[in-house]
């Protein structure tokens, strides 16, 4: 990787240029955290902060949003028709992003791009937005990527990736879309001295030493299905959760949504809005019959999806990329890193 | 906005209120021809889900009425109803919904001229707030 | 109240040994400062995992509604009236229930903490609490705060510390305090009615309908919750700000006269937003009208389960 070197007016300065043609996004303090807004200059970017509360998976797939829109008029020759409702997918570039978060747009790409069917709302937005990812040099305490196949300084789903240094900030083109910007607008950068590259080097050894290893890969995916489906130490987990969705609705890789018709008079939508597997509706069947109607099932299935399901479907990696916001705000403390603790020492135990 | 004529729903008790109601259309008293009414079973039937339902609807105004204290027709509903009728409207007045738009009587079958009188009484009042503005469920609001 | 935790471990082994109850619940020391996990203790030999101090603050009585067999709780004072409140409505009987009770001095706010380090961009690693001091610290700063400063909003006018049922106590009743404890209720009550409104329409913007606040009450065990009916449908489920202020209202007046302002929901909000200022309004008008106040006296009727002919009704014609 390629670093140039350059001040957060430098950076901001060449932000700007983008303006008339990209919407920004970027972090921004709300009073009680941050959250990912539509910037009216890029000098409102927060870049002490340390990551948002709700995931930018909601730039993708809103808390909710209409799909269809559609005339119950009887006089209108069109009346039940679905027509899609319209929606800006203008070019956006979301600055700040932790790559954590970048990463876990693409593992969720995984269920709205398929072979057979990719979903539009998901595709355009994606298709259409660069990232300039925030590496991150001091994890917090609750991170996990680098056990999870991302890492603080991970490019994996970043255009452009810029790292604070002593003064400024180190910055990379680390895609041909990050190339592309680069080119459309030059940046006032310099390369960075021998000096300055070994000093962010060992700045970036560092963060990435100072997480904990805690996933055993093989272990997990090797282990049969059943054997952790049926392992006891569930019991104990589930015991205090109150299937209350907050670990769903924060996690940047859940996209289970509901679908609902709105109509008013004689107006209607079709709306897609966030769901969780936490909720009992969630698996309620037409005929009455539940199958997680327990919430021992319901909590299992939520870890088992992300390390296991997920796992063995693609064989990618975990569908979790550490960015430790269920740890955070989990109201009873339900930390997945001691979930996954327990299902690693149970695959160990039995080799 | 002086053609503006509100819309009430009257949640009237069966034994008592709709009596009233029946008595004073029969005795062809002049009343207003704004309230919607609703039959219930009696006041105590009322679930605070039909006031905010109403009003979500976009009703103007809600009235309940029900039988006096002591003579309801299930014994018990009206002072089980009563309580919940004084919590509710407090309620929604500290969220800031304008009183004027929630009220609440006593009014026996027999007593079609106070039935028409206060049918009088709840659309002044509603007049003089408006339509309603708040918790009113239109086109849903998102992206 | 680290003493706390001594005590109710020895009373967990005995009563495991004895085989007096089936299974303690308790907590046990989170794995992030500043929260803590529930846990349901069933052996004698897991007991040193119980642990109590100012984290504690989720109402455990939530765990109760619908247990079967006999548990032992571990129950503060706001708890304790959840405890009384839920076998009025009978969702677990007294005879199932041995009642460890802790006088508590109030529980933490986090939140406040977290404004207090200045949490833009700073990571807290470790609290520790003595005498009344919290040294709170993470990479490259440590705070000493004042314990008192930082409760949560109910501890803070909290006038039921003590426990008021239970089998027996973790240590010597506390004090309680005099506040007056809707002194906020009634700044939003003198305010014109648009002005309020746009309170609550502020208060409940950032709402993501997760439903946290609905989950953490001991109180909202209703099998199908008023969200969920369909036939008809009293609410959206979009983030819609009419449909998020009619779930709010609703779900306070379900509360009321039995919600005892033990916080949880305000807890487990992961946006922050203070629901208690709709329930506190009930609570205030419950007593001020009925002189009730929920889980005090086991055996009084809820105030929706029951009438005095001479009930106030000032405003019905």
């Amino acid at each position: 990787m390629s670093w140039l070197r350059l001040t957060k007016e430098g950076l901001t300065e060449w932000l700007r240029k983008f303006e008339k043609t990209y919407r920004l996004y970027g972090p921004v303090w709300t009073g009680s955290y941050h959250e990912f807004k539509l910037l009216q200059d890029p000098e409102e970017i927060d870049w002490d902060y340390r990551n948002t509360r709700l995931s930018p998976k909601s730039l993708f797939l809103p808390p909710a949003e209409k799909m269809f829109i559609y005339s119950l008029d009887p006089n209108d020759p069109e009346r039940a028709i679905l027509k899609e409702a319209s929606k800006d997918f203008d070019p956006r570039i979301i600055v700040g992003i932790r790559p954590c978060d970048a990463y876990a747009l693409k593992l969720v790409d995984k269920n709205f791009i398929t072979p057979q069917y990719q979903d539009p709302w998901w595709l355009n937005r994606r298709e259409n937005t660069i990232f300039v990812g925030y590496g991150c040099t001091e994890p917090c305490s609750t991170c996990f990527c680098s056990s999870v196949g991302s890492g603080p300084f991970d490019t994996k789903g970043l255009d452009v990736l810029v790292v604070n240094v002593d003064g400024g900030f180190a910055i990379s083109f680390v895609s041909e879309r990050g190339k592309e910007l680069l080119r459309k607008e030059p940046l006032g950068a310099r390369a960075l001295s021998e000096s300055e590259e070994r000093s962010l080097q060992d700045k970036m050894a560092e963060a990435r030493a100072a997480m904990p290893k805690l996933w055993d890969e093989k272990a997990v995916a090797n282990r049969p299905l059943l054997d952790i489906f049926n392992a006891p130490f569930w019991e104990e987990v589930q015991f205090s959760c109150i299937n209350c969705g907050t670990c769903t609705f924060l996690c940047p890789t859940c996209w289970c949504f509901d679908i609902q018709d709105e109509v008013w008079k004689e107006r209607g939508c079709r709306v897609r809005l966030w769901d969780s597997c936490m909720f009992p509706l969630f698996t309620l069947h037409a005929s009455g019959h539940n199958p997680r109607s327990q919430k021992l099932q319901r909590v299992r299935q939520r870890f088992m999806h992300k390390l296991k399901y997920y796992v063995d479907k693609y064989g990618d990696g975990v569908a979790c990329v550490g960015c430790g916001r269920c740890v955070q705000f989990c109201p009873v403390n339900i930390d997945i890193r001691e979930v996954m603790r327990l299902m690693v020492s149970h695959c160990q135990c039995a080799l | 906005m002086t053609d503006w004529e509100p819309k009430i729903i009257a949640l009237l008790c069966n034994w008592c209120s709709y009596g009233a109601a029946d008595l004073a259309g029969v005795s062809r008293l002049k009343q207003p021809s704004n309230i919607r009414i609703v039959r219930v079973p009696c006041s105590g039937r009322v679930n605070p889900k039909f006031i905010l339902a109403s009003l979500r609807k976009g009703a103007d105004g809600v009235w309940v009425s029900g039988c006096h204290p002591g003579d309801c027709h299930y014994i018990e509903g009206n002072y089980y109803a009563r309580r919940k009728f004084v919590l509710l409207k407090k309620f929604l007045e500290y969220v800031g919904i304008e009183p004027e738009r929630l009220h609440f009587s006593w009014i026996s079958s027999a007593e079609a001229t106070k039935f028409a009188k206060v049918a009088e009484e709840v659309v002044e009042a509603v007049k003089k707030v408006g339509p309603a503005r708040y918790l009113v469920k239109r086109e849903v609001e998102v992206e | 109240m680290y003493e706390y935790t001594e005590k109710i471990r020895e009373i967990a082994t005995r009563l495991l040994q004895d085989k007096m109850v089936d299974g303690v619940i308790g907590f046990r020391k989170g794995t992030i400062p500043m929260v803590n996990n529930p846990v349901l203790i069933k052996h004698s030999e897991q007991v040193s995992q119980l642990y109590w101090d100012s984290w504690c603050g989720v109402n455990l009585a939530n765990y109760l509604p619908k247990f079967q067999g006999k548990v032992a709780v571990v129950a503060k004072g706001c708890d304790s009236r959840s405890i009384v409140v839920l076998m009025m409505e009978n969702q677990i009987s007294r005879d199932q229930l041995y009642i460890i009770g802790v006088p508590c001095k109030g529980m933490l706010d986090r939140r406040k903490i977290w404004d207090a380090v200045g949490d833009r961009g700073r990571d807290v690693t470790d609290v520790q609490e003595r005498d009344g001091v919290l040294v709170v610290a993470g990479r490259g700063f440590s705070l000493e705060l004042e314990r008192d400063k930082y409760l949560q909003d109910n501890c803070a006018i909290c006038t039921h510390r003590n426990p008021v049922l239970y089998d027996e106590l973790v240590g010597e009743m506390v004090p309680e305090q005099q506040v007056d404890r809707y002194e906020d209720i009634r700044a939003i009550e003198s305010l014109p009615s648009e002005k309020r409104w746009e309170y609550f329409q502020r208060l409940v913007e950032s709402c993501i309908r997760c439903y946290a606040c609905r989950n953490a009450c001991p109180f909202c065990y209703c099998p199908q919750c008023f969200v969920d009916e369909s036939k008809p449908q009293w609410v959206g489920k979009t983030i819609d700000p009419t449909d998020t202020m009619t779930f709010h209202l609703l779900r306070a007046f379900h509360l009321a006269g039995r919600c005892t302002d033990c916080g949880s929901c305000e807890r487990a909000c992961p946006m922050g937003i203070k629901v208690r200022m709709f329930t506190k309004k009930l609570e205030k008008d419950v007593k001020e009208l009925y002189g009730y106040e929920a889980g005090v006296q086991l055996g009084e009727r809820p105030p929706l389960d029951t009438y005095r002919p001479d009930d106030p009704q000032e405003f019905i014609k």
